[in-house]
């Protein structure tokens, strides 16, 4: 008896740093909250946000029409620089790829455009070869590690895989039941990941698939209506909840590990927020919308 | 010895069990023979007349009254001995079949005495009324649109029970008795010529009639429902639809709205204009997600009352409606009539009148609102200059927040918070100190 009390009791220690630092017992320490660009103007509601490994952090303005470029360096923001170009109105999603590269969605004329570091336009990103039908409406897209870019096509009910250049590779249809999917995220393992903000529910699809199943069931205990989806590093899956305000996390295999923020003007509270982006620092970027900021957060234990 | 012993033991002790328990439910008062109702009747002489009549429940006709009732005491009314919503499924346990497609709400609810008198009755199968009577007293809406209609649908006329089932149905939703498109062919068989005509010869034997009829009746010849778009109303289905004699004749021209942008075009380039398009428009579906393509009852041709459908994509906001909706009910109860000054709820959404705020399809502005700004939007049916001596307007900075000016959505929700008022905070104080710190306790 005593053997096997000491037994479990050396089981439940070695067990102990996981669960004590699993997502479970994440929480979200606000640290700053972005205002302004560098000439002093502020946002007006911004629905896009991307952040990468180094210190970059692009914001999409989109009710002000521009991008903002700014460098977030040991919890210091620096320069806020104002693109501005009449291929873009309205940008909805931005990302960045490996190369430092900016793409944003016009979420006026729906496409999405492809912009140098520096912020000059490059090209459209038009899925070039892609086939029957060949008309598609993006409603977000992500980049992966490698660069390849998924296009969540709301028009034609797939998503699209293009090479880092922009040229079509293959598609993923949506899956049969389904009621609006409005954001997709990719893991670092190149695994798809389809948020349906109308049935709260995600949805998966392994790195070479050529379909989606459900990963979770619906999550409506947890969520009011989500409308954006991102994963970190080790897979941890966040959740934006637009109409709720806040940020509901779930493990790789969908179980749910908690909520983090709510509604509210304050620094720190949420009005209906719309994209959100972690680094690797465990950095958290939201584009809190109906504050007209972003507010950045530091993922604690 | 003893192994013979065990064995005629345990089935001569079953045996007798069961034949002294089968005993005593025959006869588990030990009423007297030839007592039974006749005990009951002697007392409850008013059910005399009742058994009088033509159609008697059949336990009542044996003078089982204890079938149902306990003669001395029950822990339900009536001296039911069973809950009253569960003693009738007692003998009729198969009324509802196993994984029905639809029930009928009173009878999931075990609410049998809506429609039957349990005792007798001079109807058929105890009703208490006859015929589309019965079922209009509930359904009244029905009721009066079957009553009011130009062309009426001959089966309805002759009783609802041609095509439903009134207790529940295996087969298909809203208690038809069959698959719609089954139910309909049994009488208007597809292959006549003058159906092949009414349908400008497009295989409809296996579509969805009710996408162009109201099977109940309509003021549209050919009973089809009151607003009929209008390639449907010219018979000019090519329109949208391939020629009848294609391979694919039901196959829509175009996907999505670039199928409606033929006609039009003028409201499809204003909507595409504005900087925000309400998205489902633009997916695989398109104008379909809340349109019918044919003929609805609903103006605009909507595909329901404007609450049930902007609620089917958002049900938050519908589910929040329903809860504002008890909790202002609760209130009114607990104050006893006396009249609240401010409500829970807002008007406009709980009569699920959304456009009276937003734009279905797209706007320039956030939440796809249709007036310029919030302050706009209100003002058009609350005087906020009068409302309050706040400041407020594109000038006023938000306390709480730099890049936020003090407008109408800085201190209420529009879709309600379960506060009054519509704040977002339990009590006015807690709401002002947000701003007015120096004023927190």
């Amino acid at each position: 008896m005593i053997e096997a009390f000491k037994i479990l009791l050396f089981i439940s220690l070695l067990f102990f740093p996981i669960s004590a630092f699993s997502a479970g017992g994440v929480k979200f320490k606000h640290i700053q909250s972005v205002y302004f660009d560098e000439k002093g103007i502020g946002l007006k509601e911004p629905e896009g946000v991307a952040c990468n490994e180094k210190t970059l952090l692009i914001v999409g303005d989109t009710a002000n029409d521009r991008l903002l470029l700014y460098n977030f360096q040991e919890r210091s923001l620096k320069a806020g620089m104002e693109i501005k170009i009449p291929q873009l109105s309205n940008p909805i999603r931005v990302q960045i790829n490996s190369r430092g590269e900016i793409f944003a969605l016009d979420g006026k004329k729906r496409r999405i455009i492809r912009l140098s570091p520096e912020g000059t336009f490059k090209s459209y990103v038009d899925a070039e070869g892609v086939p029957s039908p060949s008309a598609f409406v993006p409603r977000s897209f992500k980049i992966d590690v490698d660069d390849h870019i998924y296009i969540l096509d709301i028009f034609s009910g797939r998503v699209l895989v293009l090479n880092p250049e922009g040229k079509y590779q293959r598609q993923i249809p949506f899956p049969k039941e389904y009621g609006f999917f409005s954001d997709l995220a990719v893991d670092s393992r190149g695994n798809l990941l389809l948020i349906d903000c109308i049935k709260a529910m995600v949805f998966f699809a392994g790195k070479d698939s050529n379909s989606f199943s459900p990963l979770t069931k619906s999550l409506r205990e947890y969520l009011n209506f989500p409308t954006g989806i991102t994963t970190d590093r080790r897979g941890t899956i966040y959740i934006v909840d637009e109409n709720g305000s806040g940020i509901v996390m779930l493990s790789q295999d969908g179980s749910f590990l908690g909520r983090q923020l709510s509604m509210g003007w304050n620094e720190g509270l949420l009005y209906y927020p719309t994209q959100v982006c972690i680094n690797e620092k465990g950095e958290v970027f939201i584009a809190d919308r109906g504050n007209s900021r972003i507010q950045i957060f530091m993922v604690v234990q | 010895m003893v192994l013979r012993f065990k064995w005629f033991f345990w089935p001569i002790l079953i045996g007798s069990l069961l034949l002294v328990s089968l005993a005593y439910s025959q006869n588990k008062f030990r009423l007297k023979p030839d007592a039974k109702g006749k005990l009951c009747l002697s007392c409850h002489d008013n059910f005399k007349e009742k058994l009088k009549k033509q159609f008697v429940h059949t336990p009542v006709k044996s003078g089982e009254c204890s079938e149902c009732h306990n003669p001395h005491a029950a822990s339900h009314g009536k001296l039911l001995d069973e809950d009253a919503n569960k003693i009738c499924f007692k003998c009729h346990e198969n009324i509802v079949s196993k994984n029905p497609k639809s029930t009928h709400k009173v009878v999931s609810e075990g609410n049998c005495v809506k429609c039957h008198d349990p005792h007798a009755s001079n109807n058929k199968f105890t009703l208490l009324k006859t015929g589309n009577e019965l079922c209009f007293d509930c359904h009244k809406n029905i009721a009066s649109a079957v009553a009011k209609v130009k062309f009426r649908h001959n089966p309805v006329e002759k009783g609802c029970i041609n095509c439903h089932d009134p207790h529940a149905s295996a087969k298909a939703g809203h208690l038809l008795k069959d698959d719609l498109v089954a139910l309909c062919i049994s009488c208007h068989r597809p292959d006549r010529p003058n159906f092949v005509k009414q349908h400008m010869n497009y295989p409809v034997a296996k579509s969805d009639c009710s996408s162009c009829h109201d099977a109940h009746g309509s003021d549209k010849g050919g009973i089809l429902f009151d607003n009929v778009h209008i390639p449907v109303a010219n018979k000019v289905c090519n329109q949208c639809h391939e020629g009848p004699t294609s391979p694919d004749p039901l196959k829509t021209k175009k996907a999505g709205f670039e199928l409606c942008r033929g006609c039009h075009s003028s409201m499809m380039n204003d909507t595409f204009n504005k900087n925000r398009v309400h998205w489902p428009l633009l997916d695989k579906v398109g104008c379909l997600n809340c349109h019918e393509p044919h003929a609805s009852s609903q103006k605009k041709l909507l595909r329901g009352e404007m609450k049930s459908l902007c609620g089917k994509c958002h049900s938050d906001t519908l589910e929040r409606q329903e809860k504002l909706a008890a909790m202002e009910q609760q209130e009114k109860v607990a104050a006893k009539g006396k009249q609240e000054k401010t409500s829970i709820a807002h008007n406009p959404v709980q009569e699920g009148n959304c456009s009276a705020c937003h734009s279905p399809h797209a706007s320039d502005i956030g939440f796809l609102v249709n007036r310029p700004s919030i302050l706009e939007l209100c003002g058009t049916c609350h005087e906020w200059q009068k409302h309050t001596s706040h400041p407020i307007g594109e000038k006023i900075i938000d306390s709480r927040n730099r890049n936020l000016t003090l407008q109408c959505l800085s201190c209420h929700r529009s879709h309600g918070t379960g506060n009054r008022q519509m704040i977002p905070f339990p009590t006015i104080t807690d709401l002002c100190v947000q701003c007015h710190k120096q004023f927190k306790r």
